[in-house]
């Protein structure tokens, strides 16, 4: 029992990665007000950047800044895939809001219930 | 780094996310996700990713929370008599069950930080892997130091091109979605 403890701790943002992304899939799915579903996409796609990053990374490494007869470095690949992905997320949230804006100025509503009764009653 | 620090800050991220998910106030959630976004750079710069802790700091508790306001104040901020959503039992099932699984899959993980993991092997049966590339040719390929910078606009550039492009289309979406309004 203890040993199947250990084994989670030695691996503790893996364990942060997975319980942050279902905390933010939880928000996808119950959040009934559409800027909190946005608020949870973005903590979804956050921890999946933990998750890259902590795969670069090595006990005594620096950062990736190559240097004679330096090392060992963490892998500057996910970090760059990581810097790419953040900048991608801002787009799809400042999409996402200005749909949110849309959408309250259709309905009046931010709420996804009463979004769905208005288009029911059309 | 201490080992507490970095557990400290593990269960800070959590306790956010989760505050963010249950704080029925959206200006309370901004708040806290900002909080979350900062959280998660101190945690980039433990990792030794300083460009993407920078990065990070600047968008997710920065330009993020300027977006996620600027969207409350064109619409409405819902005032409740309850501070904290009632949890959805559901919902919570679907999301366990996704979590035990996920779990499931953690001893099969290299540890934190392992000299073994694969990400960060230079050479595999004797051959140069991208990652031992990388750190190895960077300063004769490019003349820079900084790999993550080579990475991104040299050996991949054509992926930050492609970045590019999805931010333009987005602004041009976000004109397009908005701009229906001026005109009526």
């Amino acid at each position: 029992m203890m040993e199947a403890f250990d084994v989670f701790v030695a691996r503790y943002y893996h364990v942060t990665f997975m319980v942050v992304s279902c905390i933010g899939l939880y928000m996808l799915i119950d959040s009934a007000n559409l800027v909190k579903k946005v608020i949870g996409l973005n903590i979804f796609q956050m921890s999946v950047f933990l998750f890259f990053v902590t795969a670069a990374y090595r006990e005594g490494a620096g950062p990736a800044l190559i240097t004679e007869g330096g090392g060992p470095y963490a892998n500057p690949l996910p970090h760059v895939i990581v810097l790419t992905a953040i900048v991608v997320g801002v787009s799809l949230t400042s999409l996402a809001l200005a749909l949110v804006v849309r959408v309250y100025s259709e309905y009046g509503t931010l709420s996804e219930d009463r979004v769905e009764e208005v288009m029911a009653n059309e | 780094m201490s080992f507490t620090l970095e557990i400290a800050l593990a269960v800070f991220v959590v306790l956010t996310a989760v505050s963010a998910a249950l704080l029925r106030d959206v200006l309370g959630a901004i708040v806290v996700f900002a909080a979350f976004s900062l959280g998660m750079s101190i945690i980039w710069v433990i990792l030794q990713a300083p460009d993407v802790a920078l990065t990070e700091a600047a968008v997710g508790a920065g330009v993020m929370g300027v977006l996620f306001l600027l969207t409350i104040a064109k619409t409405a901020r819902p005032s409740y008599d309850k501070v904290v959503e009632s949890v959805n039992f559901k919902a919570v099932a679907v999301v366990g069950v996704l979590l035990l699984l996920l779990l499931s899959t953690v001893p099969a993980l290299p540890e934190v930080g392992s000299p073994d993991s694969p990400a960060v092997q230079e050479r595999v049966d004797g051959e140069l892997t991208p990652y031992g590339y990388y750190v190895q040719m960077t300063p004769e390929d490019t003349g820079v130091q900084n790999a993550v910078a080579a990475v991104l606009v040299f050996y991949r550039g054509f992926d930050t091109f492609g970045e590019a492009v999805v931010v333009f289309s987005a602004l041009v979406g976000v004109l397009v979605v908005l701009g229906r309004e001026v005109e009526r």
